[in-house]
């Protein structure tokens, strides 16, 4: 099991980290949100347009946080979609792989790319903005792995829909996250939305993530009734996902779309 | 003896509603080379996909190695393997790193040392640091084959494994696969449209026609019992 868990890990690191624009790819775009949230935040606070100073920490951690969601779910998805791509699904079902290890190992990659593509941003932060994401503490643990299930609960939903449907559902690889980003209130209140739109958000859990963050950067107090729900919702959420992933394979499977899956 | 690498019984398969597989019943048996005829969509890579576990059946029951297919799965595919020009390895990483990934999926322990014997059998180790995706259809031909003989395959299936090879491409391969399926005792279930190919290397025939069984058994007694001096006015006269 671990060995061919290890080699699928060996594979999506080949292929994420193996060539420069790949690796650009996932290095950039959190260090250039960084530095735009930044100084946008620090332009505010000079001009006075802002009477509070936390804003930065608010507005960096969310910039942050955001893009753990982001990454965990483009990290898990692009790389089962590359398997798609390169007409690789044969090949890789009539190995003994099992399903569950195709989703471990899916797990683990976007996990490691999310920390690798972060760790720059962090330093960008700190270094330009003397922004110190631990601050949040444990919290951010807490979080991080909040939000990375989020994002590959999403993941394995589009990865399914992708596999059983076609490359239609592509497109939504990107677009999910964007029609959800209104909804998970990561840079606003939840009162802030309209009543509607507050019915629709509660349902999903990001935005409970970036309440807690907020009561924890702004009051200094954490709700912890608030984290048990985070847990609960996630778990379910990734446990409904993962067998619904599980579910289309076992479709294509009936369907025929396993084998001579031309373009 | 007389065990069979393959039995399949009563298996049918309906896409949407489209009867495709109707109901058929064979075996291979152990050693052997077996060819799966029959014209563009006889049904042929649909039973393939069914042997290997890849496409659900509708109903029937598939064993292989003695072990049934639905319970046993990953201990089957361990065993057997699978090459197709219609399927491909993954383009962005060289030949060796695919060889060295599909090694580890099938647990494979000192597979360097296998892979080098395969590859210089194959007469691929210049190919081994390019990238798979930049080869021609002829080399991938040979990289897919080397990945599907990693495993040491007890069952060896193919689908069209020369089209798209030269002449001179294609006996090399039919002769390699012949001579590792007699060292081996492994058994071959291929499937081809070139009928030459066919005679030459396999002792028994599956003719498919629409989703069912034309005939099946030992080539050359199908050919005595029907009057036909080669495959290929057998197969234009029964296909
Ligand atoms: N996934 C699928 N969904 C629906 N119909 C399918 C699917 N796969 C195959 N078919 C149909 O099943 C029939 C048999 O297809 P199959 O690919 O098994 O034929 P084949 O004998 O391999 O043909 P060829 O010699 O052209 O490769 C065809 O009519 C094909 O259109
Ligand atoms: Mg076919």
């Amino acid at each position: 099991m671990f060995g061919r868990i290890l080699a699928l890990i060996i594979r999506y690191k080949t292929i994420s980290f193996g060539s420069f624009p790949r690796l650009l790819s996932i290095f950039y775009w959190p260090s250039v949100q960084i530095l735009f949230w930044g100084f946008f935040s620090n332009f505010l606070i000079e001009n006075n347009t802002t009477p509070y100073i936390g804003v930065l920490s608010i507005i960096l951690s969310a910039v942050v946080l955001w893009d753990v969601l982001f990454r965990g779910q483009l990290g898990l998805t692009m790389s089962f979609l590359e398997e798609i791509w390169s007409r690789n699904l044969t090949n890789l079902f009539i190995t003994p792989l099992r399903e569950y290890e195709l989703v471990f190992s899916l797990i683990i990659i976007s996990m490691l790319r999310t920390l690798i593509g972060l760790t720059p941003a962090i330093f960008v932060a700190n270094f330009f903005f003397d922004f110190h994401l631990f601050e949040l503490g444990f919290y951010l643990i807490f979080f991080f792995f909040n939000l990375i299930a989020i994002g590959w609960s999403i993941g394995f939903v589009v990865s399914g829909l992708v596999l059983r449907y076609g490359h239609s559902f592509e497109e939504l690889a990107w677009a999910i996250i964007f029609i959800l980003l209104p909804f998970s209130c990561v840079y606003y209140p939840l009162d802030s939305l309209p009543f509607i739109m507050q019915k629709i958000a509660q349902i999903f859990p990001p935005v409970y993530v970036f309440e807690s963050m907020r009561k924890i950067l702004i009051d200094n107090q954490v709700e912890f009734q608030q984290l048990y729900r985070i847990i609960i919702l996630n778990f379910t959420y990734l446990l409904l996902s993962v067998l619904f992933f599980l579910k289309m394979i076992s479709s294509s499977r009936k369907k025929g779309l396993l084998i001579n899956q031309g373009e | 003896m007389n065990s069979f690498v393959v039995k399949v019984s009563n298996l049918v398969k309906t896409f949407d509603t489209k009867k495709i597989i109707k109901n058929i019943s064979f075996n291979v048996n152990e050693n052997s080379v077996t060819g799966v005829l029959g014209k563009n969509g006889a049904g042929k890579t649909t039973l393939l996909g069914m042997l290997m576990g890849l496409i659900s059946p509708s109903s029937g029951n598939i064993e292989i190695l003695g072990k049934n297919l639905f319970f046993k799965k990953n201990e089957i595919l361990k065993e057997i393997n699978f090459q197709s020009p219609y399927i491909d390895l993954p383009k962005k990483m060289t030949v060796e790193q695919n060889l060295f990934f599909y090694s580890r999926l099938y647990g494979i322990k000192k597979f360097k040392d296998i892979i080098n014997d395969l590859v210089k059998k194959l007469k691929m180790t210049d190919l081994m640091k390019k990238n798979y995706g930049s080869l021609s259809a002829g080399q991938k031909t040979k990289v897919n084959l080397c990945k599907a003989l990693i495993n040491n395959p007890k069952l060896l299936l193919l689908d069209e494994p020369t089209a798209s090879l030269d002449p001179e491409t294609s006996i090399f391969i039919r002769e390699f696969l012949l001579d590792y399926q007699k060292k081996n005792k492994s058994s071959i279930l291929i499937t081809s449209h070139n009928l030459e190919e066919i005679q030459s290397i396999c002792s028994k025939i599956i003719l498919l026609k629409l989703g069912k069984i034309a005939s099946n058994g030992n080539l050359n007694e199908l050919l005595k019992i029907n009057n036909y001096s080669s495959l290929k006015d057998f197969f234009l006269g029964q296909g």
